[in-house]
């Protein structure tokens, strides 16, 4: 193991759950999660982390992790990408439903870019800046659709931090 | 946070994370350093074809007799691939494959050898073959073959490796080492007057590791001081006395450790090489360790 990623593999080991259920959040299912953990593994100790700060570390692996995950979606061909209309139907939807809506398959149903912009700043704890880090654009992009996501989820935002 | 927001996050936060996941982690964080052993699953629906092949390899009497005249030096041992189980569909792969040792100058010892070949690759084979009928799902694999370690004037030495995937993967390695002039398969307390080789090798095993683990943070062994998450009994103290070992061309025994033995899975296999003045005192002779 080389040293240089001296501060990969502690990152890696401790957040080993976190790590799977982003993939999971993705590909929703354990044997395609765990083959984008281990993808993922491999991407980053073939790399040269660029940091050894610890957050910095955390939004260059997440990025890692989404690529793959989005990677094998496309190679699954289940990525189907959301138009306009269907947004608009899916919003339209969820604002004429009542609040006995099961969430978790609410959050589901929401395009990936929606999902991930939520998992990864409530769940994830990311701060908006990390979001947009890992994502690869720019803090407004992630702002609007996290705005989006929550009001999609029929959640008041309270005032972003 | 919002309510909802909370309970969100809460489901998401049950998301089950799989037995497997840790070994998965480990291994991919130590694959660079050994053999394949990666997860490997094959996505495609199509129905499963299994291909079995039984190789038997007729080796030529005149290429062994080449190999075995060679002038001047010792006898060279010769080994082949004599049966090789080959299985893969889209969850399953075994590749096993058989030695079998020739011009060992001695046809018992070799039959005997090739005998226990013979049924270690076929019991292998046989226990992969239930395991597939068992495992529902998920992937396994089975990887076993040889390789001569040691082939000098006095000394031949065979290593057999089995890796078995399944979900997380398990590494093991034994070895024969023969004594080419008295044609013996020795045996590691043949090698030592009395049996506090065990105490003096397992003493020197475990400083080993302090200095391993000293010189580089990500290694881990179970010894006490470093695995104190782990309960006492399951820290590394002492050797087997029959520990599998070798003996290397320049004389130096290697002491081996399966994976999981002696330290986390991305350890993997463990082989430490014992300094001959750590054991010369309790050797039974130096004939074989230098």
């Amino acid at each position: 193991m080389s040293s240089r990623n001296s501060a990969l593999v502690p990152f890696i080991m401790e957040h080993q759950d976190n790590i799977y259920r982003l993939a999971y959040s993705y590909v929703h299912n354990k044997d395609d999660a765990l083959d984008v953990v281990q993808e993922s593994i491999y991407k980053a100790m073939k790399t040269k982390s660029p940091l050894q700060d610890s957050s910095a570390i955390k939004s260059w692996f997440y990025r890692i992790v989404v690529h793959t995950a989005l990677d094998l979606l496309k190679k699954r061909k289940r990525v189907q990408p959301i138009e306009d209309e269907q947004l608009h139907a899916i919003m339209d939807e969820s604002e004429d439903h009542y609040s006995d809506v099961d969430m978790t398959r609410s959050l589901e149903q929401l395009p990936d870019k929606y999902r991930i912009v939520v998992v990864l700043r409530y769940f994830e704890d990311l701060k908006i800046e990390e979001v947009a880090e890992v994502l690869h654009e720019n803090v407004n992009t992630v702002k609007t659709r996290l705005y989006h996501a929550l009001r999609l989820l029929r959640i008041e935002m309270s005032q972003p931090s | 946070m919002d309510h909802r927001l909370e309970q969100l996050k809460e489901q998401y936060s049950q998301i089950p994370i799989p037995e497997e996941l840790n070994a998965v982690v480990l291994q991919a964080l130590n694959r660079s350093s050994r053999r394949r052993t990666a997860r490997r699953r094959w996505i495609s629906a199509a129905a499963a074809a299994i291909l079995i092949v039984l190789i038997g390899i007729n080796t030529s009497p005149a290429v062994a007799n080449a190999f075995a005249s060679i002038p001047g030096i010792g006898q060279w041992v010769k080994v082949v691939t004599i049966r090789e189980y080959f299985v893969e569909d889209e969850r399953h792969n075994a590749d096993i494959k058989v030695p079998e040792i020739s011009n060992l100058g001695d046809d018992k010892l070799s039959a005997g050898l090739n005998e226990k070949y013979l049924a270690e690759g076929k019991q292998l084979y046989e226990q992969f073959q239930k395991d597939m009928q068992e495992l529902r799902d998920g992937h396994l694999g089975v990887d076993a073959g040889y390789a001569v370690k040691t082939d000098t004037e006095d000394l031949f030495v065979i290593e057999r490796y089995v890796v078995i995937s399944m979900g997380s993967s398990e590494e093991k390695l034994k070895y024969d080492t023969i004594d080419k002039r008295n044609h013996i398969a020795l045996t590691l307390p043949m090698l030592f007057k009395n049996d506090q080789y065990i105490k003096a090798i397992s003493e020197n095993i475990i400083e080993q590791m302090r200095q391993r683990m000293k010189d580089d943070p990500n290694q881990i062994y179970w010894i006490e001081g470093a695995a104190d998450e782990l309960s006492e009994d399951e820290w590394f103290r002492t050797i087997k006395p029959d520990q599998s070992f070798y003996i290397d061309a320049s004389g130096h025994l290697i002491v081996v450790f399966d994976k999981y033995e002696v330290g986390p899975g991305y350890m993997g296999v463990q082989q430490f090489t014992i300094p001959t003045e750590a054991i010369a005192e309790l050797l039974a002779s130096d004939q074989y360790i230098k």
